[in-house]
């Protein structure tokens, strides 16, 4: 290995380490109930989901900013996205529903205000009919 | 008149009509935006062209707008850059070993039937409005009350038309690199230890066996282990994608016949495994691996200087296998039923292997171009250094959502596809592409690319709007804009969506400059001679009238 080689390696080795450790911190917020902490969670919200719509527990769903809500998403058919988003289109946070399990995350709040519902997995042509607006009300 | 041989023409069919399809992909591409920008603007076209659509009631715009999005990627991807692919290496593995093809007639049928493959895909989604996406999740492709049956039918046919083709051509190179009827015979075993990297590792480990000789140090050119390793990955792609074409083929059959099975038999999450830890191959694989494999041959080509890390270079190939047949996981981030361990293990730290093994490829062509100064800055090595940029630029979006922490908000947004994929597909791949044919075409035809400025034109054409469409696209992606979705209601991403069209158009112009230039190089009739019969195209007009123009003939 010519010296070049090892001191390109080194630099490498050393930017997957910094990349790394810092987003499997908690500089990365989630990470640190996601990765963690694991904390039991205060609430827990099914949503039931088949032919392109999503079967909520409440209208909206009330949670408070900063206890931590476990939601619970479930597919009848095919797979679907749960996502929700804030007021201006920017992604809180999403995972993917697969029929036949119990798909599961959990999430703390930390600004409250009015929530966006939205599949965030193609499921067919009416994919893009499944949006559902102001579903999650976070309260101080 | 320039004569050229049957290979040689064979190539340039095959980058012709690979050309071809990256033009109808870059169409549709532009068609999808457009859609998504303002869902009534193709409106007209649309009517127009359901007059020539066998279907019993009109379909909506969204119904076409995924059924264009099923194709688009298996016209791009398995119709512009496999034919490319296919073509190069025709040519390139034969010239370098200086032997002849192993099974010339599997040429024609490569060409003809990666065509057809391509071209029932695009059927079933343009007639049969076939919209499962090519990701084909289970069971959407099952799922005839969201996908027609006829068009599942169709694609998957079509789709394992392509695969058996993949594996035709990868026998036929596999056969070439092994027939005994030139200088440089390999058996099967010393190529599949080259290939897998057994006899390198081996001799790492000290245990160098000598009736088994270490091609890598016996004269096999570094450019076809990488072709023999990437292979690998290719017949598994091959192999696991048709395992899934299979399964939704006989689900189409049972339903087609009134004997419809039940899709929840198959486990979704196994599936989803399956099917990616086979289809990322393409992506982790092959792709990175031949990419890899050019460079290493194009570069000391054009720079006149030997490969800077041969031996770290041969270490790297190894290693990258390994590599991808573990990284799959990645695509799984957003499934909380996958195991946690795994989408650490295979989705972000394995994945990690890519930064350093293209790191270390990127490391070993840029020294060695940075060794041979002065350099010429070549039409081919412009392009070659355009690729290496777009494999930095997308690998690095890559590495970004391929996180569990950061995937979370990145999955499936506009980042994955625009940033990171195009990024991949059309700065990286697609300008080696270029690279490899502003290259070889002067070795094929004996002809130099007649004018200069449209290829400095093409260049700075492609590489600005592949860059900014990208850019675009990851900046809507990261403010949470959705791929594979046509919003409806809301105009939040519009201004990215208007700028990655004239993104998009920027692109396409130099994509026209390239095709200008390349028929100006070879002439019209040239051109239409690789596909047409030659008494189709005697001159009519006297030679005095007749424009000069290169002329090629088979020899």
């Amino acid at each position: 290995m010519h010296k070049q080689e090892r001191n390109w390696l080194i630099v490498l080795v050393v930017v997957f380490l910094i990349f790394n450790i810092i987003t499997l911190s908690t500089l990365v917020p989630w990470q640190e109930w996601l990765l963690w902490s694991k904390p039991t969670p205060s609430q827990q919200v099914k949503i039931e989901i088949a032919n392109y719509t999503m079967q909520f527990p409440a209208d909206p769903i009330q949670v408070k900013k900063g206890e931590y809500v476990e939601f619970i998403a479930t597919s009848q058919d095919v797979t679907y996205g749960f996502g929700v988003f804030r007021q201006d289109g920017t992604m809180v946070f999403q995972m993917q529903v697969l029929p036949g399990h119990e798909n599961k995350l959990l999430w703390k709040f930390d600004a409250a205000g009015n929530y966006t519902v939205r599949s965030t997995e193609y499921s067919g042509p009416r994919h893009s009919e499944m949006v559902y607006p102001d579903k999650i009300l976070v309260t101080q | 008149m320039t004569s050229i041989g049957w290979t040689q023409k064979w190539t340039l069919r095959f980058a012709v009509v690979g050309m071809l399809f990256l033009a109808l992909s870059g169409f549709e591409g532009l068609l999808m935006r457009t859609t998504s920008y303002d869902q009534d603007a193709l409106h007209g076209m649309e009517v127009a062209l359901n007059a020539i659509r066998p279907l019993a009631k009109e379909p909506t715009t969204a119904e076409l707008f995924y059924s264009m999005l099923t194709a688009h990627p298996v016209v791009g991807i398995y119709g512009y850059v496999y034919l490319c692919v296919m073509g190069a290496f025709y040519f390139l593995v034969p010239f370098l070993l200086g032997k002849e093809i192993k099974h010339k007639k599997l040429v024609p049928v490569n060409f003809f039937l990666q065509i057809g493959g391509v071209m029932l895909c695009w059927v079933a989604g343009f007639f049969a409005l076939f919209n499962a996406l090519y990701t084909l999740y289970w069971p959407l492709p099952v799922s005839y009350d969201r996908v027609p049956l006829i068009g599942s039918i169709l694609f998957v046919i079509g789709a394992a038309a392509i695969m058996v083709n993949i594996l035709l051509f990868s026998y036929n190179i596999f056969s070439t690199v092994l027939s005994k009827n030139g200088n440089q015979p390999y058996s099967i075993w010393q190529f599949l230890r080259a290939a897998l990297g057994i006899s390198r590792l081996m001799k790492w480990l000290g245990k160098e066996d000598k009736k088994a000789p270490n091609l890598d140090y016996n004269g096999l050119p570094v450019f076809l282990v990488s072709v023999a390793r990437g292979s690998v990955d290719t017949v598994i792609n091959a192999i696991v994608l048709l395992t899934a074409g299979g399964l939704i083929l006989v689900y189409g059959l049972a339903a087609l016949f009134g004997s419809p099975l039940n899709p929840a038999v198959i486990d979704a999450l196994i599936y989803k495994n399956w099917f990616w830890w086979g289809l990322d191959m393409v992506a982790d694989g092959n792709v990175l691996i031949y990419t890899a494999g050019v460079w290493y041959l194009l570069i000391p080509l054009l720079v006149g200087r030997e490969l800077f890390g041969a031996n770290m270079v041969k270490t790297v190939i190894m290693v990258d296998l390994l590599v991808s047949l573990g990284v799959w996981s990645h695509h799984l981030l957003g499934d909380q039923p996958q195991p946690m361990w795994m989408r650490l293990l295979s989705g972000q730290f394995i994945t990690w292997g890519e930064f350093f093994t293209m790191g270390l490829t990127i490391f070993a062509s840029m020294m060695t171009i940075w060794l041979a100064r002065p350099v010429k800055l070549t039409a081919p090595l412009k392009f070659v250094l355009g690729s290496i940029f777009g494999f930095i630029m997308g690998g690095t979006a890559g590495l970004i959502q391929a996180n569990t922490g950061l995937n979370l908000v990145f999955h499936n947004t506009t980042w994955v596809v625009g940033l990171h994929a195009h990024t991949f597909l059309l700065t990286g791949v697609g300008t080696l592409i270029f690279g490899i044919i502003y290259a070889l075409l002067p070795m094929l035809t004996k002809l130099e690319f007649r004018s200069t400025k449209l290829v400095d034109i093409h260049f700075w054409l492609w590489m600005v709007g592949a860059t900014g469409m990208a850019y675009v696209s990851g900046r809507a992606g990261s403010l949470g804009m959705l791929r594979r979705t046509l919003y409806e209601g809301t105009t939040i991403y519009s201004p990215y969506l208007l700028i990655a069209i004239f993104f998009g158009i920027v692109l396409a112009l130099g994509l026209v400059a390239f095709l200008v230039n390349f028929i100006y190089t070879l002439g019209w009739k040239a051109v239409l001679g690789l596909f047409l019969p030659e008494k189709w195209l005697e001159p009519k007009q006297s030679a005095a009238a007749a424009p000069a123009q290169a002329e090629i003939a088979e020899t």
